[in-house]
């Protein structure tokens, strides 16, 4: 199904939803960045933006939440599981934030599933948007494949005007799944797409793909071999040296998926919940178990990890990169240690 | 680290404070909600801010403020005896904290400064934190203290678990909050090597985090000094008072 929308058909669709005690989220502007948040009206949403700071990941995989609450009785022990309530409609979300969701839907949906992952992911809607070009120096999503929106949404809107500096006004939106189409169904939003709409989507798509260059000087089919050569690189050493073992660069991810969990009783020590928080591979204790072992005490062992898990390994388990190419955690690196620098000076090396 | 073996039936605690603002004394009294219980569980038996009668046999002595004066030596050295576990309270006791700062001026000066003409009377040293002249159980670091950390202490000692500060940085706090890091608006900030706890409640409302609750386990200083000089273009002079703010008596320094 496909519809031609206009930004403010979109935010009237959010009203909609929101009507129908949706929670809505989507870019928000706040001073020189977007963020994701949820809002109370669809005019608060922004669909032609540049980047948002953080991913859309905390929607489904929250910060930090309660997993269940127990309580010591006399001769018994009383667990009541939380279960999540809201399945959010999320509204503006670039290709390579799509491509991580559908990597935490694999990770978290496979093995022993998450339930609460799942259950916020349920009913909840993604609706896409395509970028016209890189949304900031930072990004090498092209040389991923990450800014080609594989899996993760229910509709892709594609631009039909704007672009360079220009807002966009009107989208081809193009439904992907069936959820897409009952949102797309739900009061016939827009109107029925004329040819000169596909043309325009067509020329889009085109643009896109030279707008985009390569920072890479390889193709990415490449990388998981580059990094088997490179495990006793001394690049290790030498960017850790720089390190702060801070976890920025995991809690900015679009793909990290790592967490702990902690029993937090109250001060009755009769009763308390049990929490699970976003945990980080760079982190000093990320590796530590109980007795007190550290696997990767040092952080050259730990970056390590990390360009590996990006780079190789998660493709491996998951037939997905683990890598979308979206640049936060260069931006976010206060060391400016960044990834696509790393991949580059490995292939020098190897 | 002594274990926080649960002392007696009702561990007796007290609450000192030597050369502070007693504004760590006063964040347990904030904690109006479960201070009511923390009261059930404990019995005060020494605590200046909220009672006259004082009684010595203590089992767990929380103390605030650095050692600044010959006489802070003495009382320090007095509540280590009468206390089986002494924790320090906030950034004065645990890394001496903004009190520091006069050892890197003149002492007459700031004695006249802070005493007017009976300076002489006062005498003064170089201030520092307990740890210097005590052996210290449990921190409890910031400024002030954080008063959940000090419940989550009194529950631990009260279950037998031992007491671990976060190890994480405060970044990790500030990432989960969703902020903008500040290096991004071109600010220098101590988060990614200072200690999480407080929920990185300075970047939240957009100031750097000073280091107030002091450094992580290992921190990367050497990178600090390398980074801040390098890609920010500090002088190394300011990136050692950034540091020396909080940080004059901690165990690791700048290279
Ligand atoms: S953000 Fe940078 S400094 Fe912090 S852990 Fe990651 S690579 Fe290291
Ligand atoms: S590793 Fe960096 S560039 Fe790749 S997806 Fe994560 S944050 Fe984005
Ligand atoms: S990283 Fe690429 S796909 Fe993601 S927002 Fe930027 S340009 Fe779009
Ligand atoms: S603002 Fe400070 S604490 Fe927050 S992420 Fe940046 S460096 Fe870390
Ligand atoms: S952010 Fe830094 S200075 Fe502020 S309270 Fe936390 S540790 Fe202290």
């Amino acid at each position: 199904m496909e519809r031609v929308v206009t930004a403010k058909d979109l935010a009237a669709l959010a009203d909609d939803m929101l009507r129908a005690g949706r929670t809505v989220a989507g870019p928000v502007r706040r001073k020189e960045r977007y963020f994701y948040e949820a809002v109370s009206r669809g005019a608060d949403l922004a669909f032609d933006f540049n980047y948002c700071v953080y991913s859309p990941r905390s929607f489904f995989f929250p910060p930090g939440e309660t997993l269940l609450t127990y309580s010591i009785g006399t001769n018994e022990l009383n667990v009541a599981p939380e279960a999540p309530r809201t399945s959010p409609v999320i509204m503006g979300v670039h290709p390579c934030d799509c491509n991580a969701i559908g990597l935490l839907d694999a990770v978290f949906g496979s093995g022993v599933p998450d339930d609460h992952y799942l259950a916020r992911r349920k009913d909840s809607v993604v609706v896409a948007v395509d970028c016209h070009g890189p949304c900031d120096p930072t990004a090498f999503c092209r040389d991923m494949g990450g800014n080609e929106a594989q899996e993760g949404f229910d509709v892709m809107l594609t631009p039909l005007n704007g672009g360079k500096g220009q807002a966009a006004e009107r989208y081809l939106a193009a439904a992907a799944t069936e959820r897409g189409r009952e949102l797309l169904a739900y009061n016939k939003v827009g109107k029925e797409p004329a040819r000169a709409d596909r043309d325009a989507a067509e020329k889009f798509r085109e643009a896109k793909a030279a707008n985009f260059s390569r920072r890479l000087p390889y193709a990415v089919e490449k990388l998981p071999a580059i990094l088997d050569r490179s495990y006793n690189s001394l690049l290790w050493q030498v960017t850790a040296k720089r390190c702060y073992s801070c976890g920025s660069c995991n809690l900015v991810c679009p793909t990290c998926y790592c967490f702990t969990v902690k029993d937090v009783p109250d001060l009755s020590c009769a009763s308390g919940k049990r929490v699970r928080e976003w945990d980080g591979c760079q982190l000093q204790d990320f590796a530590t178990v109980a007795g007190g072992h550290n696997f990767r005490p040092e952080s050259s062992s730990r970056l390590r990890h990390r360009i590996f898990r990006k780079g190789k390994w998660i493709k491996e388990q998951q037939g997905r990169m683990g890598c979308v190419g979206c640049g936060r955690c260069d931006r976010a690196c206060t060391a400016k240690i960044s990834v696509v620098e790393i991949y580059t000076q490995l292939a020098e090396e190897a | 680290m002594a274990s926080a073996a649960p002392v007696s039936a009702k561990p007796k605690i007290a609450v000192f404070s030597l050369t502070s603002c007693e504004g760590c004394s006063l964040a347990i009294l904030e904690l109006e909600d479960v201070l009511l219980d923390i009261l059930g569980k404990f019995e005060i038996v020494n605590f200046r801010e909220a009672m006259t009668e004082r009684s010595w046999d203590i089992d767990i002595g929380f103390v605030d403020g650095a050692v600044s004066t010959p006489s802070d030596v003495e009382e320090v050295k007095m509540f280590r005896e009468k206390c089986r576990v002494l924790v320090a309270m906030g950034a004065c006791a645990c890394t001496g904290g903004i009190n520091t700062l006069k050892n890197y001026q003149n002492e007459e000066d700031y004695r006249k400064y802070v005493y007017g003409d009976k300076w002489k009377v006062f005498p003064t040293i170089p201030a520092q934190p307990c740890s210097a002249f005590v052996k210290v159980d449990y921190e409890l670091p910031g400024c002030p203290m954080n008063k959940f950390e000090f419940a989550e202490l009194a529950k631990c000692v009260l279950m037998g678990k031992p007491f671990r500060l976060p190890s994480e940085p405060v970044c990790v706090e500030c990432k989960k909050k969703g902020n903008l890091c500040l290096y991004e608006k071109g600010l220098v900030c101590l988060g990614p090597v200072t200690r999480a706890g407080c929920g990185a409640i300075c970047p939240t409302y957009g100031a750097k985090c000073e280091g107030c609750r002091g450094l992580v386990d290992k921190p990367n200083l050497q990178a600090a000094a390398d980074n801040l000089t390098n890609l920010y273009g500090m002088k190394i002079e300011d990136v050692l008072a950034e540091f020396r703010l909080f940080g004059a008596y901690q165990k690791e320094r700048i290279p």
